[in-house]
């Protein structure tokens, strides 16, 4: 029964911009840094906030890449292979390799369907 | 609280193939999925479809990148014997690793929530904020992202020149 009304845009800062900005819980980005390694023992109160626009920011660029491997695979719907490939494609996203290679055996060979998609990635990146 | 509704729980993600780390419970590996498909939809065109297992990739991917940041800046602290990671030490990581265009929007956030916790100490959480938060961001944080992210904008309205767009990238 709980709907999101008038209430909603002024919750999320509509008004004032007063009520927390962040799109993602502080408490679990802190979780995670922690869990980082061994030596991540304090973490000052505004990493988790630097996080929280940093990871929106991540999502959003890894989000974007997909898409153009989904359209270029005449596509409208998201699939992790788009999303290892835009990867693989990517060079900043260098790190999450092994990680979408691990997970999704089958995307990296899956790349020769998207090879044209990643071509194109590569392209926008470079021109 | 917050966590309610958005976390992911055990039930609602069933790929079990994250044989590695399955020890560890999922709401401490990973951010809730419900804010992650939130901000992947603000990312594509109307028309544009998420399946649920790209939600489930991105949501590990998001985990590594906090993992990897922090990772560099904790190294980072203990070269300059300092036992504590702050913002600064995040942003130098992301430059060094690549992330450099996230540096201008993460500044101006940054600066935008300094000037906000000044205003209102205590009363806005980002804790409880993430849960009542819509898809439509507020005006200003929105304003903060034109600077490197004003394609995505046009993007969307854009689809028959999707290919066109350029990517934010090492130009």
């Amino acid at each position: 029964m709980r709907q999101a009304g008038a209430y909603s845009g002024i919750l999320c800062g509509g008004i004032s911009g007063r009520t927390g900005p962040h799109s993602l819980p502080l408490a679990r980005i802190k979780k995670i840094m922690k869990k980082s390694g061994e030596d991540v023992k304090m973490i000052s109160g505004e990493a988790p906030i630097v996080f929280s626009k940093a990871c929106e920011l991540f999502i959003e660029e890894l989000t974007r890449r997909s898409w153009i491997v989904a359209i270029h695979g005449k596509r409208r719907t998201l699939h992790k292979d788009d999303v290892a490939s835009a990867v693989v494609a990517t060079d900043i996203f260098d790190f999450l390799v092994t990680l979408v290679s691990h997970n999704h055996g089958c995307a990296l060979n899956n790349n020769a369907n998207n090879d044209g998609a990643v071509m194109e990635i590569q392209t926008l990146q470079y021109s | 609280m917050a966590d309610g509704p958005a976390s992911p729980g055990g039930g609602s993600h069933e790929s079990g193939d994250h044989s590695p780390r399955s020890n560890i419970r999922e709401q401490d590996r990973f951010l809730p999925i419900a804010n992650i498909s939130r901000i992947m939809k603000k990312a594509l065109p109307a028309n544009g479809k998420i399946a649920k297992d790209a939600k489930e990739t991105v949501q590990e991917c998001v985990s590594e990148f906090i993992s990897f940041i922090t990772s560099e800046a904790s190294d980072k602290c203990q070269r300059e014997k300092r036992k504590t990671i702050n913002g600064d030490d995040l942003l130098w990581a992301m430059a060094t690793l690549g992330f450099e265009d996230y540096i201008d929007p993460l500044k101006i956030y940054l600066t935008r929530y300094r000037e906000m916790e000044g205003d209102t100490k205590g009363s806005a959480k980002g804790g409880d904020a993430s849960a009542k938060k819509d898809v439509q961001p507020s005006p200003n944080v929105q304003l903060a992202h034109q600077g490197s992210f004003s394609q995505g904008v046009n993007y969307t309205n854009s689809q028959g020149q999707h290919m066109m767009v350029p990517m934010q990238g090492p130009e």
